[in-house]
């Protein structure tokens, strides 16, 4: 259950042997991001008859492992998102939200947080095209970076989503774009990722 | 035998209201008086998605934190139903400064599919935390206590397990807990910087 433990003479002793460590943290390529754009197309991909949720974090990119960085690192990003094709398809139109929060400070801005709008949904047409358990919607959100102020109506795209099993640590995948120069793509270290039936409004 | 109780616990789920709970805030005070929680994201019972975020949050004193935000999403369905929050809150300095972190995360997450479930805090962690100006270097354990001279204590990483284990499945995860102390001990306030929960019920 809830056993606490002292942690006084173990941070004196982690005090004693503490070692700089320097940080390379992998970045999308620099570039611009230019607010005001048109959604990204959702041609491509097929009609979907499920909806997605999910949250949590992602640390390792490319699938390289699913560990959370060491407890100096800022690369990482955390999510929140629900998505649903909104009505009988075709077209596929998508509707809901996303909230992607990225703390690289070798990021676009400096770092940011991205809430998006959902305006299509789609089965998958990247690499995990064909996998009934993935699927993909974009649109436009706002974007706060931390040392670029605020841009507005910026295209996104997530590329796939992937609820391979439960837990979704070590097995769910997600990949998002923003504009065309962030982009981030790994296996969940923390939270989930979840198909539903397209059941209900929610 | 084993069969028939199979049998009546997959009908007595079928039989009661599925339902998904989610919450996360960024940082609750009660001090001297002053009782404040923001932000704060709570997720509707039938699911869906529910943000909160603030530039800034402070206590003089107590707690000062910038970037705040909190997301829970969930989706409640007889195949597979879920709940995921997040809450996070940069350049944190609590109990006077006795204890700071570039970065709070809170992951939590619950679930269930048709015969398996669970919960966890994967994924929750800090950046660069220092406790009574010592810096932290190691991912902190669950429940781990750590004294404040002069203040209390305080809790760190607090998890904190809910559901029966067999139809409901939840946790809370409270990053830093202070539990603030006068000189004979008694408890004269709390701060709770970080903290996100979720639970499902078949």
């Amino acid at each position: 259950m809830n056993k606490a433990r002292h942690l006084s003479l173990a941070l004196g002793a982690i005090a004693a042997i503490l070692v700089a460590v320097a940080c390379q943290d992998a970045a999308s390529p620099p570039g611009h991001i230019t607010a005001g754009g048109s959604p990204p197309p959702k041609e491509g991909g097929g009609c979907a008859n499920f909806r997605l949720t999910g949250g949590g974090r992602v640390d390792q990119r490319d699938h390289l492992g699913y560990a959370k960085n060491t407890p100096e690192s800022h690369d990482f990003a955390t999510f929140g998102f629900q998505a649903r094709p909104t009505s009988s398809c075709p077209p596929t139109d998508g509707s809901g939200n996303i909230e992607w929060n990225e703390h690289n400070p070798d990021e676009f801005g400096g770092g940011f947080a991205f809430h998006g709008r959902v305006t299509f949904f789609t089965t998958t047409t990247d690499e995990t095209a064909g996998d009934s358990r993935c699927g993909r919607f974009g649109g436009l959100g706002r974007l706060n970076t931390r040392n670029n102020g605020t841009l507005e109506n910026v295209p996104f795209e997530v590329n796939h989503a992937c609820d391979v099993a439960e837990p979704g640590v070590g097995n769910d995948h997600i990949k998002i774009t923003i504009g065309d120069v962030y982009t981030r793509h790994g296996i969940l270290s923390g939270g989930n990722i979840q198909q539903h039936r397209l059941t209900g409004n929610n | 035998m084993v069969k028939i109780l199979l049998a009546l616990t997959l009908l007595a789920g079928a039989v009661q209201a599925q339902s998904v709970t989610g919450n996360a805030f960024g940082t609750y005070v009660n001090v001297a008086g002053i009782v404040a929680r923001s932000p704060v994201a709570t997720l509707p019972t039938t699911g869906g998605m529910a943000t909160g975020q603030a530039d800034t949050f402070g206590v003089p004193g107590s707690v000062d934190a910038q970037r705040l935000n909190a997301v829970t999403t969930g989706a409640v369905d007889n195949k597979k139903t879920g709940a995921q929050s997040t809450s996070e809150a940069e350049d944190v300095s609590t109990a006077g400064g006795a204890i700071t972190a570039d970065i709070v995360t809170a992951v939590v997450t619950s679930y269930f599919g048709q015969f398996t479930g669970g919960s966890d805090a994967t994924g929750s962690g800090f950046t660069n935390l220092t406790v009574n100006g010592v810096s932290v270097t190691e991912d902190v354990a669950p429940n781990t206590r750590v004294d404040l001279p002069g203040v209390g204590y305080a809790i760190l990483n607090e998890q904190i397990p809910t559901g029966n284990g067999v139809t409901s499945w939840g946790m809370t995860v409270n990053m830093i807990h202070v539990v603030l102390q006068n000189v004979l001990g008694l408890t004269t306030g709390e701060i709770i910087i970080g903290s996100a929960s979720s639970s499902v019920t078949r």
